[in-house]
């Protein structure tokens, strides 16, 4: 009931004095609205990360041989990194020895692929495309879906022919009126047709399908690599986690058998799963999440002094008040919950305002760009948690000068 | 001490010191004061007569440096603050020359303050302070703000304010200092009913009309009471 009544004057001081509110608690709504956004970012991303981005590199239970690690997570050491450039390139025979380690792998595919390339149709070209040699069950692999004409098939790649199912960027782009099915795009100085187009991606990593052309694999090593015996990468997907990590040893195996690694020598190719994606982003988050509290708490710090000063002029204007409350019969803490409860209203409205200022952010980020932006419940609650720290403890030293006011001195207070 | 029933309030050799640097002023120098329930009592005398620091000790916002003080049977010289607070919400009710009404507030809300403090429940609350700003015949500006009444009107809410809780004394400071002489009387008729109505009132005062409404005028002079007396002959020799 006495909090109560501090709320209720808080409230009547915030909004007869509005302009100076927002001052007095920009401090709290600067730290609280960076908080809340951050939160809200991370998180977005981290679902991200984990729902889309792995996704559509990897596909869950999936892993790949490659060469060499390519997901720097500044983990490594110097002589690792050394040591992988010394790996061999992956060959088909390669190839041969992780299919046959899973025989009973639900997906295998393996491809080669070149960025940077251009493709043309005509007077019209579009540059920074990727060229993905690809094995028979590569875009099932992926989960590419053509939404015009046809996907590769075995035939294709058994034959070599020159044919190519391209992005929906690339499409638009060649083809802005009309079909590109059976027409004859250039890649270099090879033609291909093209006998299908995939279901636009979109998004941040639309880039990965949109942008590409994929031709069977024997087509590129014969056409277009310059090394033909490499093959860059072999995926294998299982049917669950577990069957997909015992696939990763079988095949781990298997490559160390056939390349005739000792034990205890380090494996001279490297193993990627989308966990590696993860880790790296889970390092960046990890650092985001240590950064975070130090700048929250430097902004609430000075938001708290600002709110202390203020109940200290607030005190010091209504000494009378004080006076005339002690001579009704307020007793010392009723005076102390009173400023309290007023200290903490105004900072609980300004981390209110924070976490207004804070969802509208993250749903501006949410409305601009790929990342889903989504508030989690528990980073309300901490705020709202800090805004009533920060308010009790801006409060305590002005609410205990009040309490201590000497009734008659306070009474005759001009 | 007396445990007479009729005694509200009873002072033995009340004395204050007030240390100012180097000096020691002696506010009060020993007091004797006795007042039934239901008096009318005018506290006179000049200034630094010490009429404001008995006043203060009466209305327990003080406590003596020594002497003894019953307030309504209960020994209150030595009690703490937070004692003194819940008796001063109990006991006494004050009205003040300056009003000292909460400027914000609704003169309802002023009204309701002291139950606030007392922890009644607010229903009862809003209840019991219509009620007595009905007393006082302000219940048609309950929902006014201070600077919106007048000054008379003003004076009426604080005396609702004191009477709200049902207070063994009303103590009253000047009630009428800063009122006009049409006004004042108007205020000096709310009082002159209370205590119809067997209230107990005190009330410190300079102006001598205003000690014609008491039965007793006690008057001090140098922190000692120079007399006991019925108001006509205070009067008389004063005027």
């Amino acid at each position: 009931m006495r909090i109560l009544e501090g709320i209720r004057i808080a409230l009547q001081q915030i909004w007869a004095h509005k302009l100076k509110s927002v001052f007095t608690l920009i401090g709290v709504i600067i730290g609280i609205t960076f908080l809340i956004a951050v939160i809200t970012i991370v998180e977005g991303m981290n679902r991200y990360v984990q729902d889309d981005f792995a996704g559509a590199i990897f596909g869950i239970n999936t892993f790949s041989v490659v060469r060499r690690n390519q997901v720097q997570t500044g983990s490594e050491s110097q002589e690792h990194r050394r040591r992988q450039a010394r790996n061999p390139y992956l060959t088909m025979r390669d190839v041969e020895v992780v299919r046959r380690a899973v025989p009973d792998a639900w997906r295998f595919s393996y491809s080669v692929d070149r960025g940077f390339s251009q493709v043309s149709y005509n007077e019209r070209s579009r540059k920074n495309i990727r060229v993905i040699g690809g094995s028979d069950g590569y875009e099932a692999m992926q989960g590419w879906e053509v939404a015009e004409g046809r996907g590769m098939s075995p035939l294709d790649e058994r034959k070599s022919l020159k044919v190519a199912v391209i992005g929906a960027d690339i499409a638009e782009r060649l083809f802005p009126n009309g079909s590109p099915i059976g027409k004859r795009i250039r890649l270099g100085s090879t033609r291909l047709e093209v006998v299908g187009v995939w279901e636009r991606q979109g998004g941040l990593l639309g880039v990965i399908r949109d942008a590409s052309v994929l031709v069977p694999i024997s087509t590129f090593r014969e056409t277009m690599a310059w090394q033909r015996n490499r093959i860059e990468e072999i995926t294998v997907k299982a049917r669950s986690i577990e069957e997909m990590q015992a696939s990763m040893l079988e095949a781990e195996a298997a490559l160390r058998r056939d390349r005739k690694l000792r034990p205890g020598e380090d494996n001279n190719f490297w193993l990627q799963t989308s966990s590696d994606l993860l880790g790296a982003w889970e390092k960046i988050n990890k650092i985001l999440f240590v950064a975070l509290p130090g700048l929250v708490s430097i902004s609430l710090v000075v938001g708290g002094i600002v709110i202390m000063n203020i109940m200290l002029l607030s005190v010091a204007g209504r000494i009378r008040e004080i006076g005339i409350r002690k001579a009704l019969g307020a007793r010392r803490q009723d005076i102390l919950f009173q400023f309290l409860a007023e200290s903490s209203t105004l900072s609980l409205a300004g981390a209110a305002i924070g976490i207004g200022l804070g969802i509208g952010l993250g749903k501006t980020v949410d409305a601009l760009t790929p990342l889903p932006a989504s508030v989690p419940m528990w980073s309300i609650v901490v705020s709202l948690v800090l805004g009533l720290v920060v308010g009790v403890g801006s409060g305590i030293y002005p609410a205990y000068r009040a309490a201590k006011q000497d009734p008659i001195v306070a009474l005759r207070y001009e | 001490m007396s445990v007479d029933n009729d005694i509200v309030i009873q002072t033995h050799d009340l004395k204050k010191h007030y240390v100012m640097g180097s000096e020691t002023v002696r506010a009060l120098r020993g007091v004797d004061v006795s007042i039934e329930r239901n008096e009318y009592i005018a506290i006179m005398g000049p200034s630094g007569s010490g009429k404001s620091t008995l006043m203060n000790l009466i209305g327990c916002l003080d406590t003596p440096t020594s002497g003894e003080y019953v307030l309504n049977g209960q020994p209150v010289q030595d009690l703490d603050d937070d004692d003194l607070a819940r008796i001063r919400n109990r006991e006494i009710g004050f009205v003040f020359q300056t009003f000292n009404l909460l400027p914000r507030a609704s003169a309802l809300h002023n009204v309701e303050l002291p139950l606030i403090y007392a922890g009644v429940s607010s229903r009862e609350r809003i209840e019991r302070a219509k009620g007595a700003l009905e007393q006082v015949d302000l219940a048609d500006r309950m929902h006014h703000k201070p600077n919106e009444l007048s000054g008379g009107q003003r004076q009426r809410v604080a005396i609702a304010r004191a009477l709200v809780n049902q207070p063994s004394i009303i103590l009253a400071d000047e009630p009428t200092g800063n009122l006009d002489s049409v006004t004042s009387e108007e205020i000096m008729t709310v009082f002159d009913a209370l205590h119809d109505d067997g209230q107990t009132i005190i009330m410190v005062t300079h102006e001598p009309h205003i000690t014609a409404h008491a039965e007793r005028v006690i008057t001090l002079r140098d922190g000692m009471i120079e007399s006991h007396d019925a108001p006509r002959t205070v009067r008389a020799e004063t005027v």
